[in-house]
């Protein structure tokens, strides 16, 4: 059985300060759904208003349409893989995958036997009767999940799982997680600071700062049609040029920046452009959206440039580059192809980008460097 | 309800949260406020035999405390000297022996805790707690044998023509300080080794390198780092040995009486309980008033000091 | 260079007398107890024997002590280990302006003197008693009760104690866990909490057990009329001084050692898994799942050893004729006491006759001089003189009245007056202020002592 998770109106202080604001989320049932966002924005906390580990100060939570106030976590069809696992170092392998079958009462050869059925899935067959600090850090995610699957929850609610994996394994189980998933079809929320991780496997991606949501949508979308300044500098690289917009038309938006006039996408929220001539705005643009201008070919938007350094990173170049009258170095990123970037430290040149591929925003509060 | 309890019985469950919350209370309000607080009020009634305890005849009175500082009215001294004499006596020997107990731990704290490294310092280290298991009285008793008339240090001195003639050691009140000091010794060396061994080696490396004295690496880095341990030890060993009953009882000579003593005189031979719980409460206050000021002397906190 | 091996030589002086200091006491009272002197020492060492243990075991006094000791530590064991544990659980719980006080108080028992508690105690369930009007031998006034209730008020601080250190370990995400998958609170307790708590619940009650078996300042005001062992002991150590208490001490310690490293197994175990976890999660280490406790067993094993070994010892010494050695041990006294005695009396009188030639000498002497007889000096021979007249009557001098006070030890006259009097009365307990160890009265009267006491002790 799988279920929708309806978060409304949802207020959380702890005493004065808030850590959720007037969250509205609406997960459907069935899909990987995760939380993004830099740390302390207030992600376990609302998974814990979920897990029913704490009531939201205001708002509701509905589980399949069913209100979960006053329902305590052990009577709510969640199950949580905690933050560092939580798995109980006393018990043996099975008997922690077996634990919520137990406090129901489930005989113990019954215990057993489903005990090993989920470790066939989490691909652990016969490692049931070792101890758990006996694993390794792998195992004992795929443990810890295959504890919470035996509680048969509705929803399974997963705190950074991964985050304690080295690189190779975690990009390993981001697979293994997104086919387990499939395999039992019930609702995933997952949270996480690696942008990686959520735009991989997420059907969708709700991105936080400070307790508010700044964006839900698909993967897609969060990259390459920010709602707002933070999504748009947390999620991925992005540069960008703060300026006044002088005129709106259409769904496009000209802003004249220090640096030059530049034309850009004016990103709807809510179904309403956000901006009108007149604003402040910001113009983002993507490092590997931006390319050397050479003179023939014809671009919306282009900068004059120096320089100042490169950084070969394998599969692309990296060049930095001081803007005329721009505060920041702006970086180019450019497909490796087994030349070179063909501008030397110093020289001169111009940049530009197509209008499609700038995003003009409102100024707003953006993610730490 | 507010929201701290709901919380805390969501956290606890009901069942559990009860049965902590009532646990909690009985200890805390029926084994401990209250039977001070009912000390306290009782302190100031007069004695009456006890099954007129709590009615009409049972009435508030500063006696006990007069009694304390001035003795009798008819009295011909104008000071209770005997009792305040004991009570003084009491507290300059408990700070005595701290003393001489802090004296004795601190050298060899730091001995175990950076010279004697790996297995014989561990050895020594674990058979320090041995004479911990051995009863308060029973060690007592073991220093009325030593220092008896016929006993050892009176043989051996002997022998040694320090003395010739036994050296009555329990009159002179010896017996009983080696035995006070002894009794408490524990809970003066493991809360400075603690603190000692806490102290990065490195920072008295440093210090010699440049050249300090080993007293003054003493006096500037470890014993500033061994402060709490310090604190702790003392304020325990004060505590225990000023309301220590035993070792006087089994150690002190005939003329010496410990404040603990008369508490328990005028409970036992005199049966005025009234008398007996306002000189127990003089002890408390005194107590309590040495460790404030160890707190506020050494700046430390309760939690640091009770461990 | 010397003065830092000075320094170290004068440390390691110092530490070794501080174990000494620290141990010493305690060796001889244990060796006391092995003694059949019948009054603990170990200088003149007599007979090995075993018999103070069999005095004690016929101590009833004793004995109902012990029991009610016991019956009143295992009371303690389960009021104070619960009380311990929810205050433990209740210190992370309260709020954090509240928590200093909370723990102010909770762990003001470990500060607050014990007979403060005991009396306490005492008054308070006695008023409680008259509120519900209860009769003197319901529960409000029941030693144990008192003691039991009296005791726990500071040993469940102890517990406490024990219980928030290993807390501070507990990873309350996992009883979130529990919880999460489907445990009740009270399942996540048992099943989650109580396991991780193991090991510190018996090293608490190990804890408690012990503190309330040694506890002498509360119990004496708590216990009323119940008497329990330290009550016992104290009085029996007040009043008088006989072995038998060392050989209570002896058991003590055997059995508290026993209890003890029990203890340490639990604390040693403890330690090590946590020094594990840490090490696994540090990714120092595999986790081995046969864990050995190398330190601890080789002292266990000791232990065991020495004990084996006292109680064989024990055996076969009480076995093996102490009452012959005995015997001759009194024998041997006697005859060097009375060989002691001739000897001196030998040296007297040839010293006597020696002093009869000077006095010859000097009694000449004297006739010429017009001098006053009050002369002072210890040296003068004239002070001596009458004294040996005293003792001596056949001697012509007894002009003077001899009121000199006299007290050289070496004095030869001392010694030959007393042994004079033993002559005389050898039975009587003298009551001269003389206290050389030379003494032969001395001896001889604790010679005598001791054998009309350890008498008395085999009769019964
Ligand atoms: N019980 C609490 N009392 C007070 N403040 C809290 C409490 N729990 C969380 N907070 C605060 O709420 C904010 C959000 O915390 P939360 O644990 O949800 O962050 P997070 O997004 O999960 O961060 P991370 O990625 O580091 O896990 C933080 O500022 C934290 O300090
Ligand atoms: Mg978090």
């Amino acid at each position: 059985m799988s279920a929708d998770v309806k978060l409304e109106d949802v207020w959380i202080r702890f005493g004065s300060f808030e850590a959720a604001k007037d969250v509205n989320i609406h997960i459907q049932e069935g899909e990987f759904f995760s939380f993004l966002g830099p740390s302390g924005c207030g992600k376990t906390t609302l998974l814990r208003a979920v897990s029913g580990f704490l009531e939201p100060s205001e708002g509701k939570v509905l589980i399949g349409g069913q209100d979960m106030a006053g329902i305590g976590p052990n009577k709510r069809p969640t199950a949580l893989i905690f933050q560092n696992l939580a798995l109980f170092p006393l018990m043996k392998v099975w008997e922690n995958i077996a634990f919520p079958l137990e406090v129901r009462g489930v005989g113990k050869a019954e215990r057993r036997k489903r005990a090993d059925e989920l470790l066939e899935l989490i691909a652990l067959p016969d490692q049931g009767d070792k101890m758990v600090n006996e694993l390794s850090g792998g195992q004992k995610q795929r443990v810890a999940i295959a504890r919470a699957l035996a509680a048969e929850p509705d929803v399974l609610l997963l705190d950074e799982p991964l985050s304690a994996l080295d690189l190779k394994l975690r990009q390993h189980m981001r697979t293994e997680l997104r086919a387990i998933q499939q395999r039992v079809g019930i609702t995933f929320i997952y949270i996480t600071h690696d942008q990686g991780e959520a735009l991989t496997m997420s059907d969708h991606v709700a991105v936080m700062s400070q307790g508010v949501i700044e964006q839900v949508a698909d993967g897609n979308t969060i990259y390459d049609s920010p709602q707002t300044a933070f999504v748009a500098s947390f999620v991925g690289e992005n540069n960008h040029f703060q300026g006044k917009v002088t005129a709106a038309d259409g769904d496009m938006v000209t802003v004249e920046t220090p640096s030059g006039v530049l034309r850009g996408r004016n990103i709807e929220r809510d179904g309403k452009p956000q901006l009108a001539a007149g604003d402040q705005a910001l113009v983002f643009i993507r490092p590997e959206s931006l390319r050397f201008v050479d003179g023939e070919k014809k671009r919306d938007n282009v900068l004059e440039a120096t320089v100042e350094r490169q950084e070969f990173e394998g599969n692309f170049w990296q060049v930095f580059l001081q803007v005329k009258d721009c505060p920041r170095v702006v970086s180019l990123s450019m497909v490796n192809d087994g030349s070179s970037v063909g501008h030397d430290v110093g020289a001169q040149v111009k940049i530009g980008c197509d209008a499609a591929h700038a995003v003009a925003l409102p100024v707003g509060q953006m993610a730490a460097e | 309800m507010s929201t701290y309890w709901k919380d805390y019985f969501r956290r606890n469950g009901m069942a559990l949260g009860l049965f902590v919350l009532l646990a909690v209370m009985v200890w805390m309000l029926v084994m401990i406020i209250l039977p001070q607080l009912y000390m306290l009020d009782f302190s100031f009634r007069t004695n009456v035999p006890p099954p007129q305890w709590g009615t009409d005849t049972h009435t508030y009175t500063l006696e006990h405390y007069r009694y304390l500082l001035y003795g009798n009215v008819n009295a011909t001294e104008s000071f209770n000297y005997l009792d305040l004499g004991v009570f003084g006596r009491t507290i300059i020997a408990a700070v005595f022996v701290t003393f001489i107990d802090l004296c004795l731990c601190y050298p060899v704290a730091y001995y175990l805790a950076h010279v004697a490294k790996g297995g014989w310092g561990r050895l020594m280290v674990m058979s320090l707690i041995v004479p911990f298991w051995v009863n308060e009285l029973l060690r007592a008793f073991a220093f009325k044998v030593m220092f008896g008339t016929g006993g050892v240090i009176n043989d051996a001195l002997m022998w040694l023509g320090i003395l010739d003639q036994p050296y009555d050691f329990i009159r002179e009140n010896v017996a009983l300080y080696s035995g006070l000091s002894y009794a408490y010794i524990l809970l003066m060396i493991f809360p400075i080794y603690n603190a000692v061994e806490s102290l990065d080696r490195n920072q008295i490396e440093a210090a010699r390198d440049m050249g300090a004295p080993w007293w003054r690496i003493h006096w500037r880095v470890v014993i500033p780092h061994a402060k709490p341990g310090i604190t702790s030890g003392s304020t325990m060993v004060f505590m225990l040995t000023a309301g220590a009953l035993a070792a006087p009882q089994i150690l002190g000579g005939p003329s010496s009486l410990w404040f603990t003593q008369l508490v328990y005189k005028w409970f036992n031979n005199s049966a005025n309980w009234a008398r007996g719980s306002a000189y127990a409460l003089v002890l408390l206050v005194a107590c309590i008033v040495f460790v404030l000021l160890m707190m506020r002397i050494f700046k430390v906190k309760l939690g640091e000091i009770a461990r | 260079m010397t003065s830092d091996r000075i320094r170290k030589f004068f440390v390691l002086f110092f530490v070794c007398g501080f174990f000494l200091y620290l141990f010493g006491p305690l060796i001889i009272m244990g060796l006391t107890a092995f003694n059949s002197s019948a009054f603990p020492r170990v200088a003149p060492w007599e007979c090995f024997t075993v018999e103070w243990f069999d005095v004690l075991s016929n101590d009833t006094r004793l004995l109902t002590g012990l029991r009610n000791s016991f019956l009143i530590g295992f009371g303690v064991v389960l009021f104070a280990v619960p009380l311990g544990l929810a205050g433990a659980l209740m210190l992370t719980q309260v709020r954090e302006r509240v928590r200093p006080w909370y723990y102010t108080i909770v762990i003001s028992p470990i500060l607050v003197p014990g007979v403060v508690l005991g009396i306490s105690t005492l008054l308070f369930w006695d008023r409680i008693g008259v509120m519900f009007g209860a009769s003197r031998d319901s529960l409000f006034y029941n030693g144990f009760f008192l003691t039991i209730i009296g005791q726990s008020t500071f040993i469940a601080a102890y517990t406490m104690l024990v219980f928030i250190s290993r807390l501070q370990r507990f990873d309350s995400a996992q009883e979130e866990a529990a919880l999460d998958l489907g445990a009740t609170h009270v399942q996540t307790f048992r099943k989650i909490l109580l396991p991780f708590l193991k090991p510190a619940i018996a090293s608490a009650a190990v804890l408690a057990f012990l503190a309330s078996f040694e506890n002498y300042n509360t119990t004496v005001f708590t216990a009323i009329s119940t008497s329990t062992l330290t009550t016992v002991l104290a009085s029996k150590v007040r009043y008088g001084i006989d072995p038998s208490i060392s050989a209570l001490a002896v058991s003590i310690v055997v059995l508290t050692v026993l209890g003890a490293a029990i203890h340490e197994v639990f604390k040693r175990r403890e330690e090590a898994e946590a020094r594990q976890a840490g090490l696994v999660a540090a990714g120092v280490m595999e986790r081995k799942s046969t864990q050995k406790q190398w330190f601890l067993e080789p002292a266990l094993i000791m232990i065991l050893l020495v004990f084996i070994a006292g109680l064989g010892t024990a055996f076969f010494a009480g076995t093996m004729g102490v009452e012959e050695c005995k015997v001759a041990v009194r024998e041997q006294k006697r005859i060097e006491t009375q060989k002691r005695i001739e000897e001196l009396q030998q040296r007297q009188q040839a010293e006597r006759a020696a002093q009869q030639a000077a006095e010859e000498a000097r009694r000449v002497e004297r006739s010429q001089r017009t001098g006053t007889e009050n002369f002072n000096s210890i040296f003068s021979s004239d002070n001596l003189q009458p004294q040996a007249g005293d003792t001596a009557p056949a001697t012509p001098q007894s002009e003077r009245a001899g009121t000199e006070n006299f007290n050289s030890i070496f004095d030869t006259q001392n010694l030959q007056q007393q042994s004079g009097q033993q002559e005389e009365a050898p039975a009587r307990t003298g009551t001269e202020n003389f206290n050389s160890i030379f003494d032969t009265q001395n001896l001889q009267q604790q010679s005598g002592q001791s054998e009309g006491q350890s008498g008395g002790q085999s009769g019964q």
